[in-house]
């Protein structure tokens, strides 16, 4: 709007000065050659966006929490070893977020993630807490589910989620409860 | 051998009159006195008659059978100052040449003008804001339609095909209209939704277009509660004359290569041809118009046939009546919104395969007559039938057809010097027969009555009042629904000219619309979401009250500017209100606002008329007195800019516009409908240019022009969801002899 203005009281003043016409049209040209308008969005990084609701006052004590993460994968059912498999397959089956050695932050009420993922079908979204920090046992008794999101028409098994390309599937759900946790494994 | 019969017959008494003794004629050419050059399109009236013609392209004239006797005779063309040469004596059986130079005006101050007053007036003795827009400045522009034609009228932005003046309408998509419409001064406004059918205006066939700002209905009635728009058509020549008018446009590429969405070239084409004649006292036009336009969006292809016909005959000087008939065949696919900001050249999926297919007509009659020096008065009638019928992939969806009749009677006497009275009564009936409205009848009558006072020559005083009536049927002989109150609107007006450079105006008025037959008894789910509207038959009609003060004042010869400030209240406005609980809308009297602001406006010409420029700019203040919030969907600024330059055979022309972002919308629409993305708006910034070479110097009565609409090719929209054209490149062709 201000350079609507400007453009208002410049334009007063050539045309009071009628000596500069073309100063005018050069400032009209400049004035529409100034860029902007609508766009289109950024690209959507493909994944997966949501919240985990923990059951209040159910948490662990700190000292046997080593990292919770979510878990996304291909392939079901699985256990803790096809977790760690899963990872390192070629291609991978199973994606962890946050990446291995770090954690979805303790001691909360709720958390709202994005969870970048390519696009594909996934038969198992979950909630893992790593109970040993001896992650050389490659994976047994390593892991151990404490959510999952749940297929909307049985809530007994697990729901499956598509990406699409270029889109985030949203409204994915998860409820922890550490002291009930789903049957291991997975 | 009867119907041979009957033409033979026919001519014979059109050649009877023609060949009328004792007549004589008056013929010459007129020239601008700066530069010689011969002008076309200059008005020449013989006052006190119903006598006229036009220039045509060769800048002469010719007016046929005058009976003997002594005339005063008007030359008058827009950017000219008007000019009377008195006592001009026909004789018997004799041409008498008159040719006359004209002197250029920098605006139409002395520019006659018929719609603030219902009767011919100059822009300086009108007490409200009027501008106007001439067939030239839509050929320049390629205007297509009648919506495209006003973008660049001070005060008037358009949301789409909705047209808003001084921030009077927010979005109704077409439903209810709050500027009135009117074709030489009959309404023309659908009887279903009560919208404006701008498509079926005739385009090519405009003289002129008057817009008066403020409140109307003292003086038209329902829906001129934010301003009236009136097409004038163009009169029938004295001599014959075919025209005609091509434009092919080629629309670029959006933007954005996520949003192009066709491989092929996307064209938009269209044209008209016409023929005039006049034989005797008979005179006649033919014109038969084609649009195709393939669209830069999916689905939204538009085809458009048009026929247009007008019949006058003189039974004297003083006496004459016209017969206009207008018919359009339209075919256009759907394209409420757009699927989402990633795809803005798309619809949403619902609406795919979706296309609408229209028939809209009117006839209209008028007769007019001149019964002394001081008293004048004339008939008119208008019947306006709309058919359409919405498909879903070659499926028959909903149906509707309306049918809208008015007759007027208005008498216009001087009853004493510089006291004019101006009275009329009107009627109306309206049948509507669909499957989303319902079939309702509905009957209305009005009477005006207005009183304009010079007690001075400085002084112009204006009265005027009107009251109207109406009443809609749920069913025919079932009881009344939906009443509406008898209205009662007044207006006063003032107008104050100190010095010949300067003019102040003051006015007031008041305006109202009825509720629409499709806001009373819509009942459909909308088949784009779950979303159904409901009937509401129990609404009021709106109502607005107009202020304005404001004057003119030449700086020099060359220098014009003119400054309004207004305010307008508005009071019931319909809304369509949503539910978000029950997945409802209905249309409520909700909204009272209060709109205020000021206009200021610089006209000026510069190396001796080699340049000429028209600034505008329009401060609104858009307010909603219910919460005290900014009054959704209305800009707060405008501003317009238009330079133009004559060289010689070539013309040229640069326009910009800019619209500020429309600062509040209805959230709950968006979600709900819903519109993906539907939030995002930018101001309007845009810039058109065109070029045209006149070839009439070698010996060529044909106009070829080059016009690129949205030159920077900026993506915007007018209304929520919908991409506004992209850059577009027109070439066109214009002719008459």
């Amino acid at each position: 709007m201000i350079r609507a203005l400007l453009l208002v009281h410049a334009i007063c003043t050539i045309v009071l000065s009628p000596m500069k016409p073309f100063t005018f049209i050069f400032l009209c040209l400049l004035f529409v050659s100034c860029d902007g308008g609508l766009e289109p969005p950024p690209p959507v990084e493909p994944g997966l966006s949501g919240s985990i609701l923990f059951t209040q006052s159910t948490w662990p004590p700190a000292d046997s929490l080593t990292s919770i993460m979510l878990v996304a994968s291909k392939i079901y059912p699985l256990d803790s070893a096809m977790v760690f498999s899963g990872l390192f397959s070629n291609p991978p089956s199973i994606f962890l977020y946050p990446e291995i050695g770090k954690s979805l932050p303790f001691f909360v009420d709720s958390i709202s993630f994005v969870f970048p993922l390519h696009s594909g079908t996934y038969k198992y979204i979950g909630v893992i807490q790593q109970v040993s920090s001896d992650i050389l046992t490659r994976g047994i008794r390593v892991f151990k589910v404490v959510g999952f999101y749940k297929d909307p028409n049985n809530l007994s098994l697990p729901g499956s989620v598509i990406i699409n390309e270029n889109s985030q599937t949203t409204g994915i759900h998860i409820q922890v409860d550490f002291r009930n946790p789903p049957p291991q494994p997975f | 051998m009867k119907q041979y019969a009957f033409y033979i017959a026919f001519f014979c008494i059109l050649e009877s009159t023609s060949a009328q003794p004792n007549a004589g004629s008056l013929t010459g050419s007129v020239t601008d006195t700066k530069t010689q050059e011969l002008l076309t399109g200059v008005n020449i009236i013989l006052r006190g008659t119903l006598r006229g013609t036009t220039t045509d392209v060769h800048g002469t004239y010719l007016v046929k059978d005058i009976p003997a006797g002594t005339y005063d005779v008007l030359f008058s063309c827009i950017g000219y100052t008007a000019d009377t040469v008195h006592q001009i004596s026909i004789q018997d059986d004799k041409e008498l040449r008159l040719d006359r130079p004209l002197v250029p005006a920098l605006i139409q101050a002395e520019q006659v003008i018929v719609t603030a007053g219902r009767r011919e007036q100059s822009l300086r003795e009108v007490p409200v804001s009027v501008s106007t827009v001439s067939s030239q400045m839509i050929a320049d522009h390629v205007s297509v339609t009648l919506d495209d034609a006003l973008r660049y009228v001070p005060g008037v932005n358009m949301m789409q095909d909705q047209v808003n003046i001084r921030g009077s309408s927010g979005y109704s998509r077409g439903v209810g209209s709050r500027v009135l419409i009117l074709i030489d001064g009959l309404p023309y406004i659908t009887g279903d939704t009560g919208e404006i059918p701008w498509e079926t205006i005739p385009m090519f066939q405009i003289d002129r277009i008057e817009v008066v700002k403020g409140a109307g209905s003292a003086l038209y009635g329902s829906s001129a509660l934010g301003g009236v728009i009136n097409v004038i058509t163009k009169e029938i020549r004295e001599t014959p004359e075919v025209r005609f008018r091509l434009f092919s446009g080629i629309y670029d590429k959006p933007k954005y290569a996520e949003w192009d969405w066709s491989d092929k070239t996307r064209s938009n084409t269209g044209g008209f041809i016409s023929y005039s004649n006049r034989v005797g006292s008979f005179g006649y036009l033919f014109s038969v118009s084609r649009m195709v336009d393939d669209s830069y969006r999916e689905n939204d292809l538009y085809h458009r046939w048009g026929v247009y016909s007008k019949f006058n005959y003189n039974f004297s000087q003083y006496q004459s009546v016209s017969l206009t008939t207008n018919i359009q065949w339209r075919n256009h696919g759907n394209f409420f919104w757009w699927k989402s900001l990633s795809e803005v050249t798309r619809p949403a999926d619902s609406q795919l395969g979706g296309e609408v297919n229209s028939t809209r007509g009117n006839v209209s009659l008028s007769y007019k007559e001149i019964v002394s020096d001081r008293f004048f008065y004339s008939l008119k009638a208008i019947y306006f039938g709309n058919f359409w019928q919405d498909n879903i992939y070659g499926r028959v969806g909903n149906t509707a057809s309306s049918h809208t009749t008015q007759v007027e009677a208005q008498a216009t006497v001087e009853a004493s010097h510089g006291h004019v009275i101006t009275s009329g009564i009107v009627a109306n009936y309206d049948r509507i027969i669909t499957d989303i409205f319902g079939s309702h009848p509905g009957v209305g009558a009005g009477f005006y009555l207005q009183d304009e006072l010079t007690p001075v020559p400085s002084l112009k005083l204006t009265g005027g009042i009107r009251y109207d009536w109406q009443r809609i049927w749920k069913e025919i002989f079932a009881s009344p629904a939906a009443s509406s109150p008898s209205q009662l609107n007044p207006k006063i007006g003032l107008v104050l000219s100190p010095s010949p450079t300067t003019t102040l105006r003051a006015s007031y008025g008041e305006g109202f619309r009825y509720p629409s037959m499709s806001e009373l008894f819509t009942s459909v789910n909308t088949g784009l979401s779950q979303i159904t509207i409901v009937p509401s038959d129990s609404l009021k009609p709106e109502r607005s009250v107009s202020f304005e003060i404001g004057g003119s004042q030449w700086l020099s010869e060359r220098i014009f500017l003119d400054l309004a400030f207004f305010q307008n209240n508005y009071s019931d406005l319909i809304e369509a209100g949503v539910n978000p609980t029950q997945f409802i809308i209905q249309f409520k009297n909700v909204t009272r606002a209060r709109i205020r602001g000021f206009e200021f406006g610089i006209k000026a010409d510069m190396f001796n008329r080699f340049l000429t420029t028209d600034l505008s700019y329009t401060f609104i203040d858009p307010v909603d007195l219910n919460d005290n919030t900014v009054l959704k969907f209305r800009p707060r600024h405008l501003f317009y800019a238009s330079v133009n330059t004559q060289y010689y055979q070539w013309r040229m022309e640069l326009d910009y516009r800019y619209v500020s972002r429309v600062e509040a919308i209805d959230e709950n629409l968006v979600r709900l409908a819903p519109i993906v993305d539907g939030e995002h708006r930018v101001p309007c910034s845009v810039g058109d240019a065109g070029i045209t070479y006149n070839f009439t110097s070698l010996g060529l009565p044909l106009n070829i022009g080059l016009t690129i609409k949205n030159l920077s090719n900026y993506s915007y929209v007018e209304l929520l969801g919908n991409l506004s054209p992209v850059r577009t490149y027109y070439l066109s062709v214009e002719s008459a002899w």
